[in-house]
């Protein structure tokens, strides 16, 4: 796993990552942070956002190597691999919503070491568009100034953020709009929710938006798109960054139970010849091999630009998720007290699965697309 | 798949258009219909369009032409799609860059 990863014409050198993580990952989930100096240096490797092409100063992976990296990163470290995923989701959407200037400024900042959170959930609109209540509100005094406010809810990375993406309703709606914010802009605050269950180390922020007046510059593309375009858009890459990174858990949790299994002894036998224990195994491992499937279907889908790709980020995002919930379980039985302490990886992998199968689209959420996907197109 | 379309006209993108929304959401829709108002547009399927239209008349939507004025209705759709090949290889796609 050590290899560098072939992008395109780019390589991007894992060796060099695993060699920033080191032995990390427990002691940042224990302390709830990553050292903010080491996310730096990997977004100005490009490796947080990598999809972003060379002309933009990025790595320009595309979708499939971009997973491969994802994975890898995930079988290290959840709270990493969530910081990729929302420096990546901003890329995404800059990328998509804004114009020509924004591009070229805001993938440069995102490629040179800035960091980005993004902000779609509110306290009283998970995944239900109509319950939105952030506003994007042209002041209206020919400066083409706007006024955000508003209330973020479970804002993954913005303790750390130099911005955050806030998606709200321009001026009353029904119309969406997408606004750089500065975490340093006046009205801006940032509160990290305590204990958080899994992915101790991205930090889940409430993030308060109180009349924080911003240039018409920070409004991408102007604003006015269709609301369910700007979610769908930045919430698919969101889900294909998970999937892979459940992918990087259930094989992280496979390398500890078969090392366990192999060198554990018990009653003379060692415990990969039980049978049991074997199973075991072969579930993981049938889970670790059915979430690389699916999500490399899904890439490839996204690298041929189907029109289906937005349900097959959906399906490999579900699918992943609940395998990394199941494989993650799994482990932690086959290992037994010898995985039982909050630092041991296949402890960690159980609370950041779980965790995985609630964001980006709950797993019912993601079933009520996916039913209403059967329903319309079979 | 420009070769798929050749000399296409306002005319001729509505009625492919109104034939691909009527296939894929079971409602036929009037050339001015608000289609987000009349709730024919998911969330999902808003992407979709997008790709859909993009690949259908090899054109880049991206930036301030992701605006909901062009997504309104089937003739808003139509005359974005006709402007963007119009200014084919002017310079405005950053994938030509």
């Amino acid at each position: 796993m050590s290899n560098p990863t072939a992008i395109g014409s780019t390589v991007i050198d894992t060796a060099e990552i695993d060699a920033l993580i080191g032995d990390g990952p427990a002691a940042w989930d224990a302390a709830g942070r990553i050292p903010v100096e080491l996310l730096r240096k990997l977004g100005a490797s490009g490796v947080l956002c990598a999809e972003v092409p060379a002309r933009f100063g990025g790595p320009g992976a595309d979708p499939l190597a971009n997973g491969a990296l994802t994975a890898h990163v995930g079988a290290l470290c959840s709270s990493l691999r969530s910081i990729m995923t929302v420096q990546g989701i901003a890329a995404a959407a800059i990328r998509r919503f804004g114009d020509r200037e924004q591009r070229r400024r805001l993938l440069a900042d995102l490629t040179s070491g800035r960091l980005a959170a993004v902000a779609f959930s509110e306290p009283g609109a998970g995944s239900d568009l109509s319950g939105m209540a952030t506003r994007i509100r042209p002041v209206g005094d020919g400066s083409g100034d706007v006024l955000v406010t508003g209330e973020k809810m479970w804002i993954t990375g913005a303790a750390y953020a130099d911005v955050i993406l806030v998606l709200g309703l321009h001026g009353e709606g029904p119309d969406g709009a997408a606004v750089v914010v500065p975490t340093d802009a006046p009205g801006v605050t940032v509160e990290p929710v305590p204990n958080p269950l899994g992915c101790r180390a991205a930090t889940h922020c409430r993030v308060l938006l109180d009349e924080v007046r911003l240039p018409a510059e920070t409004v991408l593309g102007g604003g006015r798109q269709p609301l369910p375009l700007l979610f769908t858009t930045a919430l698919s890459y969101g889900r294909m960054s998970v999937a892979w990174g459940c992918v990087g858990i259930l094989r992280a949790c496979l390398a500890a139970a078969t090392a366990d299994a192999r060198s554990r002894e018990q009653g003379g036998v060692r415990s990969a010849d039980h049978q049991l224990v074997a199973r075991h195994i072969a579930e993981l491992y049938t889970s670790e091999r059915i979430a690389a499937q699916v999500c490399r279907y899904a890439s490839e889908q996204w690298q041929r630009g189907a029109t289906d790709m937005g349900v097959a980020a959906v399906l490999a995002k579900q699918v992943a998720a609940t395998h990394a919930a199941r494989g993650a379980a799994v482990a932690v039985q086959v290992l037994a007290s010898r995985g039982y302490t909050d630092d041991h990886v296949v402890a960690r992998a159980y609370r950041d699965a779980k965790a995985m199968e609630l964001i980006e689209g709950s797993t019912e959420i993601s079933q009520l697309i996916l039913a209403q996907h059967a329903l319309d197109t079979t | 798949m420009t070769t798929m379309n050749p000399g296409i006209d306002a005319a001729g993108v509505e009625k492919q258009l109104i034939a691909f929304l009527a296939e894929r959401t079971g409602a036929e829709p009037a050339p001015e219909q608000d289609l987000f108002d009349a709730g024919l547009v998911s969330s999902m399927f808003a992407m979709q369009l997008v790709v859909h239209l993009e690949d259908e008349y090899d054109i880049e939507i991206v930036g301030p032409e992701l605006s909901m004025d062009n997504f309104r209705s089937v003739r808003a759709m139509s005359a974005l799609v006709l402007r963007l090949r119009d200014s084919e290889g002017e310079g405005e796609s950053d994938r030509e860059i």
